[in-house]
């Protein structure tokens, strides 16, 4: 492991600490910090909602199709395109899966996933005919929190905007739904237009957290906030305000560890890689907590 | 052999492949564990690039750790039958990612990893996919009967007085190996296409339980070189192609099926059709009793 984990050991016992204070007064930090803190509010309200209808496997196609956007929108317009491009991506996306969900019986699942793998290989098509295509595609796959601009950090906020207010407008109605699908029904509601918006939200959500974390690790902030929170807590009031803290603290600390590992130690550490086992490790802790709780009371 | 030739014998493999594993798959509704299965091969093959050691088993070995940190997690209780899988993907990529970022002068080849390269696959690969084959085929001569029995009617299969676990581990093995051997020609993010999309797609267009694994193992051939073909001609990224072709099979099959429901609910109701045959499914108890 010597190897892999090389360029670690060098900055051992040299390494300089820096002050939080110092480092996020750097304009590229403080974005970055930014763009942290709205992700983090974002999920742990749309999150509520794809935890409870289990659309964790939908998120992940949704994840997958909203790649050959980012393509296409790269090419038409450049980097500023890149979020208009992924938003419509996305928006049909979440039709689609919506769709392919509700039809439900045989082969929902394979569908989803066969859709799935079908968009991303389109946007893997679509990148292979543009130049520089390696460097491209690394930059998409796993995000850049840390060339985030004025103007990137302006399209996340609005996304995220939009995508909590979707779920907050339709509170209600998803939340009825999430219980009791045919009592909402009954009640009046309907659970396809609850269903089509709350993909467009978790749609919405993806967009603004690719550019971030990128398209692979995304999943993480859709799925770990709120698995934490449902481990540590059974209250429905603590359930958003944990799921919020949590990538919250994990979105800080990451990059606060990810600028001392590269500064102070001269590695290439991606900052959205640290966020994400930051999360992980959080839903480690939360994991184990609950375990011994269980077993205390077995 | 030349390269050409390598990459179209591994995508026939893959293709016939796919009539074994991705039958299991979709018949079984395995796909989100062989979407997450193949995801979290990335960080093993990350590791074993950086070691310099053969990436096809470090894929195997990642994946089998995954999959038991899987398992193990799902046993937590109060949570979703998604998360876990969510939790571990993130991760596998995560540590990927870092690995890779932290070695960067070491030729990590992070995007064949992803999303494969069917052009660059070696003699010991294709060996390696024949030989899971070669194997899958064994198992599914020795317990097809009994597979087919489970995945219909878990209960009567219990009631039988067979035990459950062989054939979990069995149709898991097949899984798993399948989905491994796929990940030099197509990655771990479209490497379940080359193994679901045949199936799912011969699933749409027959009603007969018989034809579906001839017919995806067609498919699949059909669409992996068909895909490679289109690749040379178009100078387009190959596992991408793969993956482009067999979803619009799987797209075409859908169609098929649409209009042929639609011609016999015409038939039926000038009264000359025959009478539709439910098909096969796995839920419900109505599905047995067609069978």
């Amino acid at each position: 492991m010597q190897a892999v984990f090389g360029s670690l050991a060098l900055g051992g016992p040299s390494l300089a600490v820096f002050d939080p204070f110092e480092i996020f007064a750097l304009p590229f930090m403080w974005r970055a910090l930014v763009t942290v803190v709205i992700l983090a509010i974002a999920a742990g309200i749309v999150g509520l909602f794809i935890s409870f209808r289990e659309l964790e496997f939908v998120s992940d196609g949704l994840v997958h199709a909203v790649f050959p956007g980012l393509v296409v929108g790269a090419a038409v317009g450049g980097t500023a395109a890149l979020l208009p491009g992924a938003v419509v991506a996305a928006v049909l996306a979440a039709v689609l899966f919506t769709v392919l969900e509700r039809r439900g019986g045989v082969s929902a699942d394979a569908s989803i996933a066969v859709v799935l793998t079908g968009l991303f290989s389109l946007g893997i098509v679509l990148v292979s005919r543009q130049e520089g295509y390696v460097s491209q595609l690394q930059e998409l796959l796993f995000g850049s929190l840390l060339t985030v601009t004025d103007t990137k950090l302006a399209q996340v906020l609005a996304v995220a905007v939009v995508a909590v207010a979707v779920v907050l407008v339709t509170w209600r109605a998803q939340l009825f739904r999430a219980f009791d699908r045919d009592g909402a029904e009954a009640a009046g509601f309907r659970p396809l237009a609850a269903d089509l918006l709350l993909g467009v939200a978790v749609a919405l959500l993806v967009v603004a957290g690719v550019q971030a974390l990128g398209v692979l690790m995304v999943i993480a902030l859709l799925t770990i906030p709120l698995a934490v929170s449902r481990l540590l807590t059974r209250k429905f009031a603590l359930l958003i305000p944990i799921a919020i803290l949590v990538p919250l603290l994990a979105g800080a600390g990451g990059l606060w560890l990810s600028f001392e590992w590269s500064v102070g130690a001269g590695a290439q550490a991606p900052p959205g890689a640290i966020v994400v086992l930051l999360l992980v490790a959080a839903y480690a802790v939360a994991a184990v907590v609950r375990g011994a709780r269980w077993a205390v009371r077995r | 052999m030349s390269y050409f030739a390598l990459a179209a014998l591994e995508l026939t493999l893959l293709g016939l492949l796919s009539g074994v594993a991705g039958t299991l798959i979709v018949l079984r509704q395995r796909s989100f564990f062989a979407v997450a299965l193949s995801h979290a091969t990335f960080p093993g093959g990350v590791v074993f690039a950086v070691l310099g050691w053969n990436l096809l088993l470090g894929q195997a070995l990642f994946a089998l750790l995954l999959v038991l940190l899987m398992t193990l997690l799902a046993r937590i209780p109060g949570q979703g039958r998604q998360v876990t899988s969510g939790v571990v993907l993130a991760f596998g990529f995560a540590l990927g990612t870092l690995l890779a970022g932290l070695n960067p002068g070491l030729g990590v080849p992070v995007e064949a990893l992803l999303v494969g390269s069917p052009l660059s696959v070696t003699e010991q690969d294709v060996g390696a996919t024949a030989i899971v084959l070669v194997a899958s085929l064994l198992v599914i001569l020795a317990f097809g009967r009994r597979i087919l029995f489970h995945t219909f009617d878990p209960v009567g299969f219990a009631s039988a007085g067979f035990r459950s676990w062989p054939v979990e581990l069995a149709v898991t093995g097949v899984i798993a190996t399948a989905v491994v051997v796929s990940m030099p020609a197509v990655g771990a993010i479209l490497g379940v296409a080359v193994l679901i999309a045949p199936a799912a797609a011969a699933r749409a267009l027959s009603d007969r339980l018989g034809w579906i694994p001839a017919l995806s193992a067609a498919i699949g051939v059909l669409g992996g070189l068909g895909g490679l073909w289109l690749s040379r001609e178009l100078g387009i990224a190959a596992g991408g192609s793969v993956g482009l072709v067999l979803t619009a099979l799987f797209g075409a099959a859908l169609l098929v099926r649409a209009l042929r429901r639609a011609w016999h609910l015409g038939r039926r109701r000038t009264g000359r059709g025959p009478h539709p045959r439910n098909f096969a499914t796995v839920e419900g108890s109505r599905a047995v009793r067609e069978v």
